[in-house]
């Protein structure tokens, strides 16, 4: 459906080492447990500086993926999850989960280059390690006038087989503008 | 069959000890592998043969004792491998192929950022793998 597909973009972005790329990500999340010691302020930061990144790789998204605007939420969620993620991360997402009126979705990651080589440790299990990304979806979506909630329902470093980010679309805010037509 | 693999240091601090006999008791292997660190400073300390040798890391059969023989691994960080077997006749490929599984084990759980170097490997999943590799050592010298 997007005019350029993941891959090909995937294909001609600068690439850089994916275990460079993992260990230092993994460097700054024990920076941060070192610096904050709680495992929830943790997440919170990881989620602030997940917001920060989405919110100027939106424009990059944009640009060099070429999508035209999306339809409805349904649209936004397959884009993310097949151009977005393939792009960034070299790795694909699959949508699922949708409830009845389309505004809530799962999107499930079967590979994540962030987590290669991590175990969680029994003090931090309440860790949510990937919470970067929820930051980044959040962030975006919201430079592109949607307000959601991202949450995580399943990650592979407490069990479970996969990945799963919840999506939840609570407003779409239509642009403002900060000057009045008359005055 | 193999009895015990360690993985000790290289302040000769222990990080991973394995046993895989009921039987025997664990102290008297951690007293060989003990042992074997003192044989594995001798032979780096005072190389056989200078020049091409030098880079070498599989160190070979160390020691025999009474019904074990122990063979050893070096790191180019100073982690040692140390492996305790029973068996008669083993080959030295096999050996080899062992270190280097287990190389390429022991590389991805200090790989984990929630590692710290210089303590105790506490990966299950590094437990796991290292089951494993020792269960398909033993199966390879049998055929």
């Amino acid at each position: 459906m997007a005019p350029k597909s993941g891959d090909a973009i995937f294909a001609s972005v600068d690439r850089v080492n994916a275990e460079l790329f993992t260990l230092t990500y993994g460097a700054m999340v024990r920076q941060l447990l070192t610096d904050l010691e709680e495992v929830d302020e943790v997440n919170k930061q990881l989620d602030q500086m997940g917001y920060n990144i989405g919110v100027r790789l939106v424009d990059e998204f944009l640009a060099k993926s070429n999508v035209s605007r999306c339809v409805d939420f349904k649209e936004t969620a397959e884009v993310i999850a097949k151009v977005g993620f393939k792009m960034f991360l070299g790795v694909t997402a699959s949508v699922t989960n949708w409830d009845t009126e389309g505004t809530t979705c799962s999107l499930i990651l079967e590979d994540n280059p962030l987590v290669d080589f991590v175990e969680l440790p029994d003090t931090c299990q309440g860790l949510y390690y990937c919470n970067i990304l929820s930051g980044i979806v959040r962030g975006a979506l919201e430079m592109v006038s949607m307000k959601t909630e991202v949450t995580w329902l399943r990650d592979m470093l407490r069990g479970d087989d996969v990945f799963e980010l919840q999506v939840k679309l609570l407003k779409q805010v239509p642009e403002e503008y900060p000057y009045k037509d008359d005055e | 069959m193999i009895v015990c693999v360690a993985v000790v240091g290289h302040q000769n601090n222990p990080l991973y000890i394995q046993s895989f006999t009921e039987a025997d008791d664990a102290l008297k292997l951690h007293h060989i592998v003990h042992c074997s660190l003192d044989v594995v400073d001798e032979r780096v300390n005072n190389p056989k043969k200078s020049g091409p040798t030098l880079n070498e890391t599989f160190l070979g059969l160390l020691y025999p004792t009474e019904n074990y023989k122990v063979y050893g691994y070096l790191t180019n960080t100073k982690v040692k491998f140390i492996l305790v077997t029973t068996d008669l006749d083993v080959r030295d490929a096999d050996v080899r192929n062992f270190f280097r599984k287990f190389h390429a084990a022991y590389v991805d759980a200090v790989s984990n950022p929630f590692h710290v170097p210089g303590k105790k490997i506490t990966s299950r999943t590094f437990a796991e793998r290292v089951s494993t590799i020792v269960k398909s050592f033993g199966l390879s010298s049998a055929s």
